[in-house]
């Protein structure tokens, strides 16, 4: 038996009648009451995460709007700036354990301050499951409250906090939020259920942002952040929406409290974490910074991908490890797909069995891609992919093979450093007027800061169009020399946003 | 998307060689290409005299060709990640001439560089003969450079990958252009390293190795923000010991 169980946010209709939500909500009270280099502050933990505390201007902390009122004073020594801060993994298979061991250093910090205030020993942590019935894809009405029961300021009230919508109307829209990646089987990889590059993300060292999102990280994480965040006036948006003031904001915990149920949840199908020992012994086993989380006792827990990879080596559960996705086999999949493409039903079991369910390799080979960069305006942006005749008779030759024993390409539009200086957006993707699926731009504007972690670089995002391509190839319609790409934002694009799309293009994966 | 690591084994296995091979070059240093020739006249102080001398004893094709060997030695391992990024960006069949483009740009600029830092190297044996001072002033200047944010600026710009275009002339161009860019940013962040050990009367080889060791290891470091900042970087180092590390545990 676990000690300490993370329960619904939504119970108790998501109110103070839920306990777990009142004593939360206590404990980040006295979190914010300490000092920014008190490393037992909400704003020392939030720092942890990513911080923007030296901007001059928005997004600096001392630039946003209050509550709750961040203070930029007094710094941390630069050694212990260097142990904690900006500790973040996205982009990277360290996603997963890198915030489920912050999670576990937030939850001990609230439940020593819960204690010490009367509260129970086993609080732990409750988690946002914006997946559930009715109407729990809004947020925990605790969340929306000024005041708490007694009438003091609710800690958990945040004025930047703007929602899908920029009304202030608070919830996560679905679709294109989603548990449809639950159905991933290759933690890092692909296979015919599995996109790359996988549920929990590429291979990376240390990786504090930049580069292509895992799935589990694509849908629903940066979702939900932008959808929370939002945006707000004068080209500003919520603290949700951006990693470097996202860990200010009480409900940021309370769905990455999710995320990791999803991982768990995930595991829990008989889904494999990596074996490979840079990936167990975290990014200092290829020469980076290692995980540090300041501990209640003063204490500095190092820890690794192995010492988190299970809960229960943790002494942690959670009320539910349910998730609503649509179970689909591996096999299944592939073997409708061959059928599609013509190959005799028996033939097509036996392929799949066969090679259905592994993992694909890294094999990519770009096939088209467009003249240049492209600027997102406010209506969006139009892209013609120009494909390649020799490369692209060796997808239709491989779709044509498939009733073979041979297994078919898998084809991905990938949009190529995109960059910007707004997170609070998400890009609608189609493709010859079908609709390819939808990616949020959480990460974009520190990705794209040429004096940061990832050089400017921008962001990759990797999309399947595997079934676009499979479709044209039946209906005859792949000899066309060129691609029709759409990108339609969802919020308006401002231009002070400088949005631009590097390249888009076209990859097949061999099987 | 990433390729095989087979595929990339078949284009880093090539440069890795090619720096094996300049390695040796060096070590044998045929022609005497990598040392300076000196005599009584050249050692007498600066004059045009002297420096008429010098270059005769030391032609500019025979310095340009030890630049050139020195330099395929040194920066060939640190090239493997943008060479990578040109191959991912790239079709299957202009690989290889992408890769070529892309080392001739980067070539041309350090060549030019390379022509300013001989011509430095020349004129601090005249100014300075046989004497440490030149190399206690660059390793000074050098150490200085290291620690400054010029120097991390100049290595931030390295790991910015671009964009690069896949058909016909674009896709020439801007894979001539990156390595261009790339060059410009990498003689920004390592010319004095790379005077440094120009400068030595003995132990150039192994001032070049440690030189070698040290620009891959801050290569491999991550960008970051712009500070004056001491620092060893020591990622190279790191992983070898974590990797030594972790293969010795799993063979007991």
């Amino acid at each position: 038996m676990a000690s300490f169980t993370r329960k619904s946010a939504w119970n108790n209709s998501g109110t103070f009648k839920n306990q777990d939500l009142l004593w939360y909500a206590k404990g980040v009270g006295k979190m914010q009451s300490r000092a920014l280099n008190d490393q037992k502050s909400w704003w020392f933990f939030a720092a942890i995460h990513g911080q923007e505390i030296s901007l001059s201007q928005f997004p600096g902390w001392g630039h946003l709007p209050s509550p709750p009122q961040v203070p930029t004073t007094p710094l941390p020594t630069l050694t212990v700036r260097r142990l904690y801060w900006d500790q973040c993994q996205h982009q990277s298979w360290y996603f997963p354990p890198w915030h489920r061991g912050y999670l576990i250093a937030l939850e001990a910090q609230i439940r020593a301050a819960v204690v010490s205030l009367g509260g129970p020993k086993t609080w732990a942590l409750p988690y946002w499951n914006y997946f559930g019935p009715a109407n729990q894809y809004e947020i925990p009405p605790a969340f929306t409250k000024t005041k708490l029961p007694d009438g003091t300021p609710n800690p958990l009230f945040v004025k930047a906090r703007y929602g899908p919508k920029s009304d202030g109307n608070i919830y996560v829209e679905i679709p294109p939020a989603s548990e449809k990646n639950m159905n991933n089987t290759v933690y890092t990889g692909s296979n015919v259920v599995t996109k790359f590059p996988g549920f929990g993300g590429p291979k990376t060292g240390f990786s504090h942002g930049g580069g292509t999102n895992g799935n589990l990280e694509s849908n629903p994480h940066n979702l939900v952040h932008v959808d929370v965040g939002g945006n707000g006036p004068n080209n500003t948006y919520g603290l949700m929406s951006d990693p470097g003031l996202a860990g200010l904001d009480p409900i940021f915990y309370l769905h990455h409290c999710n995320i990791d149920r999803m991982w768990a949840a995930w595991n829990a199908k008989g889904n494999p974490n990596p074996t490979e020992q840079n990936w167990l012994k975290g990014p200092a086993a290829v020469g980076g910074r290692k995980f540090a989380m300041p501990m209640p006792d003063g204490s500095s827990w190092i820890y690794t991908p192995a010492d988190v990879k299970s809960l229960s080596q943790l002494n942690y559960t959670y009320e539910s490890l349910t998730v609503a996705a649509q179970v689909i086999q591996p096999a299944d999949k592939m073997a409708q797909r061959l059928v599609k493409l013509g190959a005799a039903p028996a033939a097509a079991t036996a392929a799949a069995a066969a090679g259905g369910t592994m993992d694909a390799g890294d094999n990519a080979e770009l096939v088209g891609a467009n003249e240049g960069p492209v600027q997102l305006k406010g209506s969006g942006a139009r892209a013609t992919v120009k494909l390649d005749t020799k490369v692209k008779k060796k997808v239709t030759s491989s779709l044509a093979a498939a009733s073979t024993a041979s297994l078919p390409d898998r084809t991905y539009l990938q949009l190529e450093n995109v960059r910007g200086n707004i997170d609070a957006n998400k890009l609608d993707v189609s493709v010859n007027q079908q609709h390819v699926g939808t990616v949020a731009l959480f990460g974009l504007r520190r990705a794209s800061l040429k004096d940061a972690a990832h050089g400017g670089e921008g962001l990759t995002f990797v999309m399947d169009i595997t079934d676009i391509i499979d479709n044209l190839f039946v209906d005859n319609a792949l000899d066309a020399n060129s691609l029709d790409v759409r990108i339609v934002p969802s919020n308006p694009v401002a231009d002070e946003a400088k949005i631009t799309i590097g390249r888009v293009s076209v990859y097949r994966q061999g099987q | 998307m990433t390729i095989s690591p087979q595929e990339r084994a078949r284009i880093y296995i090539p440069i890795l060689l090619i720096s094996a091979i300049a390695w040796m070059m060096l070590l044998v240093n045929p022609g005497s290409i990598m040392t300076l020739a000196h005599c009584p006249v050249t050692d007498s102080g600066a004059s045009a005299a002297s420096f008429r001398m010098l270059l005769a004893m030391n032609p500019v094709s025979s310095l340009m060709a030890g630049w050139a060997v020195m330099l395929f030695a040194m920066m060939s391992p640190t090239l493997l990640a943008p060479i990578g990024h040109v191959v991912e960006r790239s079709f299957k069949r202009r690989r290889a001439r992408s890769v070529i483009l892309f080392v001739i740009g980067y070539a041309v600029i350090w060549m030019a560089a390379g022509s300013v830092l001989l011509a430095a190297k020349l004129l601090l044996s005249l100014v300075a003969p046989q004497t440490y001072l030149p190399v206690v002033v660059v390793g000074l200047i050098a150490f200085v450079w290291q620690c400054s944010p010029i120097k991390q600026r100049c290595l931030n710009r390295g790991h910015n990958h671009r964009e690069l275009a896949a058909f016909g002339i674009a896709a020439d161009l801007d894979a001539l252009r990156f390595g261009i860019n790339h060059g410009a940013w990498c003689v920004g962040s390592c010319w004095a390293l790379m005077l440094f050990p120009m400068l030595l009367s003995e132990g150039h080889f192994a001032a070049m190795a440690a030189v070698t060791f040290l620009m891959i290891s801050e290569r491999l470091e991550p960008p970051g923000p712009l500070s004056w900042r001491l620092s060893l970087r020591g990622k190279l180092m790191r992983i070898v010991v974590a990797q030594t590390r972790i293969r010795l545990h799993g063979l007991r």
